[in-house]
């Protein structure tokens, strides 16, 4: 089928649509009257829950290192600071997130938009990676030396095998949380589900769009 | 402008574009239920962007941009999403016709089958192409340069002819 050929059956398409589609003014009116939300606010109170609930953690954790600094023990505040600064890192994409849901606009240029919207879906994977970070401060923020002086072998063994494992996954996780191994068995594990399936999608759509602004 | 006359100007847009809005549904949703809900968002987004409409552009570009960019996040929908922005329960455009356009001519259920296999992007522009936008207009609503439009278009046409020669043989 040569191009001509192609125009003049969507042109045929075109005109049987124009002959036979009706608008239902009455259904159309009463989008007019209907409370309209934008398609991204939904998901603006939970972004903004979780900035608050984030903030809240960071801000008594904060109080609890700077009031407890000459007396805690150093694995405490080694593994609290860690914990809180990642999270205020978590809570700076949640920030970006609502940024980008504030700017986006879907009267403007398809790629302009979709870029938007994608790096704002995208963004989340990176919440998820930041979050896996914190597994090994949890096994290390109640060790003291009092417990490193009278404990027994097997305790430390025990302590260290949990932690090194810990740590190792974190690692690995935050390495490996990526969009070229969306296929793999344990990606689909961790990310299954409905909320997950249009992260996915959106780092495919940002592929597609990078290829797009090539001039080739 | 005041309430009236704002729907006025609205409902006589949305009727002058209503094949404009069909087609990108079509395009991109090959369920009928899905399509009806992807009719209905785009109809929504356009109201709610109605005040925001600049005459720099025509009509069809900011609808085109509009229906296209919903249609394209209409993946991400999801079910909280979908009772607020899908209230209505009737259809806002209905096919009148007795054959459902498509149907009857193997052609044109061909050549949507393989616009089907297409990605998001390359679905939108080779819809603009069909629609025999200038590659300035298209250009404005994808956010390209001209000459890229005419290269990303070449590929895909390439790439279109191909699909129908394989579903042919």
């Amino acid at each position: 089928m040569e191009d001509n050929d192609i125009i003049r059956l969507w042109q045929s398409y075109t005109k049987k649509l124009d002959d036979n589609l009706v608008l239902s003014r009455e259904n159309a009116a009463a989008i007019t009257k209907l409370k309209i939300h934008s398609f991204l606010s939904s998901m603006k109170p939970y972004k903004i829950f979780s900035i608050l609930v984030g903030l809240a953690w960071v801000a008594w954790v904060d109080v609890l290192i700077i009031s407890l600094f000459h007396i805690a023990n150093p694995f405490f505040l080694v593994s609290a600071i860690m914990q809180v600064l990642l999270t205020k890192i978590a809570i700076g994409l949640y920030l970006y997130q609502l940024v980008l849901i504030h700017q986006t606009d879907v009267s403007e240029p398809v790629l302009n938009t979709q870029h938007k919207l994608a790096r704002l879906k995208s963004s989340t994977i990176w919440v998820a990676r930041i979050l896996f970070l914190q597994l090994p401060v949890w096994t290390t923020f109640y060790w003291n030396k009092s417990m490193l002086a009278n404990g027994n072998l097997l305790l430390y063994i025990l302590q260290l095998v949990v932690t090194l494992f810990f740590t190792i996954l974190a690692v690995w996780l935050f390495n490996n949380i990526r969009y070229e191994n969306r296929n793999k068995k344990w990606f689909g594990l961790i990310f299954n589900g409905q909320e997950w399936n249009p992260v996915i999608k959106s780092i495919e759509l940002l592929h597609q769009i990078a290829d797009y602004r090539i001039e080739k | 402008m005041n309430s009236p006359d704002k729907t006025e100007l609205f409902l006589s847009v949305i009727n002058a574009n209503k094949g404009i809005i069909y087609k990108v549904a079509q395009v991109y949703c090959q369920n009928a239920e899905d399509r009806k809900d992807l009719v209905q968002e785009i109809t929504i987004q356009i109201w709610r962007s109605f005040d925001k409409y600049i005459d720099r552009y025509k009509y069809t570009t900011w609808i085109y941009r509009i229906a296209l960019n919903t249609a394209i996040s209409f993946y991400r929908k999801e079910k909280s999403r979908e009772k607020i922005t899908n209230p209505l329960t009737d259809d806002i455009l209905h096919y009148a016709g007795t054959v459902a356009p498509g149907e009857g001519d193997e052609n044109i259920g061909l050549l949507q089958q393989c616009i089907n296999q297409l990605k998001e992007l390359d679905k939108a522009l080779l819809l603009l192409y069909l629609e025999e936008k200038s590659q300035k207009e298209i250009a404005e609503i994808m956010q390209l340069s001209e000459t890229n439009v005419a290269t990303k278009i070449g590929r895909i046409k390439k790439l279109l002819k191909q699909q129908l020669l394989n579903i042919k043989s």
